[in-house]
């Protein structure tokens, strides 16, 4: 089995965020980066596969220089070797123009029999890109896994996912790609060993020039920022006031047991009458 | 002008009301480039759904349907609609920002060389009537204005709740569009099962109750499952109240959970964690319930009561149950 994982880094779930100076982007420097939260969790089922039966782990990913920090946590956690699409010119490429990108460059490697991912970028908040790939690649797909169970001789899967209002289960046929959601296995920490191990690990670093834009329907142009069809117009920090009346006790900040009636009448009655919601 | 199309997204043979959502939404497009609004159908057998539609300003109707698009299938659903965009070419299509559009969009996007942006929470139109949108990045904590640039279709989903539906009656043109599925033998449904919800789900809730750590069990949830069948609310949870194992995952409001703005939301026996903050940060009106009177929520609520939750959400309960 051939197991790819498209990863990608993003700010840490704790990370304050703010606008940067021309008010389009983030303020980068002070950010921790990390291994987006899903996309560890398609590691570590990578991984759980190949421990279970011979596989090899892919692990790919988009980005900066900074990002090879990203992979190097993937490897630790088991991937085998790493490819990483690099280019100055590929900063704020569209959704559509990536899963081209990407879908080329799996092509290229061949005989991929499996590709799992996050079910979502963190920064984005979005998991459309992995769909695309899927479709750029005549594959099936089932996103937001919750189970998954590979037949290797009958060259399927299954896969559990969350619907709206339940679930069900699907049965692809390799190759496929899924994508993970949480509750389907718990990451596993990279271990010193394996972080020592993974500086070794072999890594493919392609640029722009390697790949046959004019294949893919595109051109050079209309990849990054310049020929995206979304553009970021501004960014704005959301600061919603808040009225902060908060009902404490007569004695100490906490409510005591006789208070506790009168409180809750209170607050029932400034939920009623003055925001208006009950 | 061309023609903006909604996506209809039903639940079992019932129009789900984040349609009706969108359809005043794109109504707002409408009063600025004068488009034509169509609401299109994608699936097995749509029913008599126009009366319900053209209430909420549907013009057209068209139905897309194929006896092989009964069980969901991204690949049969994108081809579907893929086709349809470049036999009537819209210029703007827009749909409730539901798992299933989330799951089958990139693919139409995809097909039909289209921009696609999920989950906005405000949309517009500029002066050479293209798409801007208003999303949130990086979950709660940024939001950013986001404009298509010479491309058609423009495709985006709208957050549920973001849109409050206006009625409006129009009398609607339904066109029946007969597209071959190719059948996909590389994607079979095995099961399928829906769990019969006793409570609204946490994406579409008007009002949510969550619980914390400060639950200290699971069996105290029932003091949560209480108070939101008070008011009607769904019932939420934090990640630490997850990560210890008190409810499953499914219940989880925060920056690696559900993304929810309700018009109330409840947080209980939460801190209030910049993680869970993201993901609910843009409820109308927040309130704490927490002993810790220095408890990070209590700086980014309308109300609160600083008090042992064990005594106050019984209380509280009671004073919701006399309101009703």
């Amino acid at each position: 089995m051939k197991i790819l994982v498209i990863i990608r880094q993003t700010p840490d779930t704790e990370a304050k965020i703010q606008a940067n100076s021309t008010q389009n982007g983030i303020e980068t420097s002070n950010i921790k980066w990390i291994l987006n939260p899903f996309d560890e969790i398609a590691v570590e089922e990578a991984v759980q596969i190949k421990e279970k039966s011979a596989s090899e782990v892919i692990i790919l990913t988009v980005g900066s220089e900074r990002s090879l920090e990203a992979l190097r946590t993937a490897l630790a956690m088991g991937g085998d070797s790493a490819i990483h699409i690099t280019d100055d010119s590929f900063a704020d490429m569209d959704s559509y123009a990536l899963s081209k990108v990407i879908a080329s460059k799996i092509k290229s490697i061949g005989d991929v029999d499996l590709i799992l991912s996050g079910k979502k970028w963190i920064d984005e908040e979005s998991g459309q890109v992995a769909i695309q790939i899927a479709e750029e690649l005549g594959i099936p797909q089932a996103t937001l896994a919750t189970k998954i169970d590979l037949d290797e001789a009958n060259k399927s899967v299954k896969v559990q996912s969350e619907i709206e209002g339940g679930q069900r289960i699907v049965e692809l046929k390799l190759p496929a790609l899924i994508t993970c959601e949480r509750g389907l296995n718990e990451p596993r920490y990279a271990s010193l060993p394996g972080i020592m191990k993974a500086k070794k690990k072999p890594l493919e670093e392609v640029k722009m020039d390697s790949i046959d834009v004019g294949e893919l329907g595109l051109t050079k142009e209309s990849l990054g920022n310049a020929g995206s069809r979304l553009k970021v117009d501004s960014i704005e920090i959301p600061v919603i006031k808040r009225t902060l009346t908060i009902l404490k006790g007569g004695k100490s900040d906490m409510v005591q047991a006789d208070e506790v009636k009168k409180a809750s009448e209170e607050l029932a009655r400034l939920l009623r009458e003055e925001a208006k919601i009950i | 002008m061309g023609e903006i199309w909604v996506l209809v997204d039903t639940s079992q043979g019932v129009i789900r009301n984040v349609t009706y959502e969108v359809l005043t939404a794109a109504r707002k497009l409408k009063e600025k480039n004068g488009a034509t609004i169509a609401a299109v159908y994608v699936g097995d057998e749509a029913g008599s759904i126009e009366g319900d539609l053209s209430k909420y300003g549907a013009e057209k109707i068209y139905k897309i349907e194929n006896p092989t698009l009964k069980d969901f299938n991204a690949s049969a659903h994108a081809h579907a609609l893929a086709e349809t965009i470049k036999k009537h070419n819209p210029d703007i299509i827009l749909a409730g920002n539901t798992l299933q559009n989330q799951d089958f969009l990139p693919r139409v996007a995809s097909r039909t060389s289209a921009g696609l942006s999920f989950d906005a929470i405000d949309i517009d139109i500029n002066s050479s009537s293209t798409l801007q949108v208003k999303r949130y990045r990086y979950s709660g904590k940024s939001i950013s204005t986001i404009s298509y640039h010479d491309v058609k279709p423009m495709i985006a989903t709208l957050r549920p709740n973001a849109f409050k539906p206006v009625e409006n009656q129009t009398s609607a043109e339904v066109i029946n569009e007969s597209i071959d599925v190719p059948a996909e033998n590389n994607m079979k449904v095995l099961e399928t099962k829906i769990i019969p919800k006793e409570r609204p789900e946490l994406t579409e809730a008007d009002k949510i109750v969550s619980g914390g750590r400060g639950m200290a069990n699971g069996d105290n949830f029932k003091l949560i499952f209480d108070i939101a069948d008070s008011i009607g609310a769904a019932a939420g949870a934090s990640r630490a109240a997850v990560d210890s194992g008190f409810v499953p995952y499914e219940m989880q409001v925060g920056q690696t959970g559900k993304v929810v703005s309700p018009n109330l939301y409840v947080a209980v026996g939460i801190s209030g964690s910049v993680q869970h903050y993201a993901g609910m940060g843009s409820s109308t009106i927040i309130v704490a319930i927490n002993k810790d009177p220095d408890a990070p929520i209590f700086q980014k609520c309308d109300y609160g009561i600083c008090g042992d939750l064990f005594e106050v959400i019984p209380a509280l309960t009671e004073e919701f149950k006399n309101l009703s």
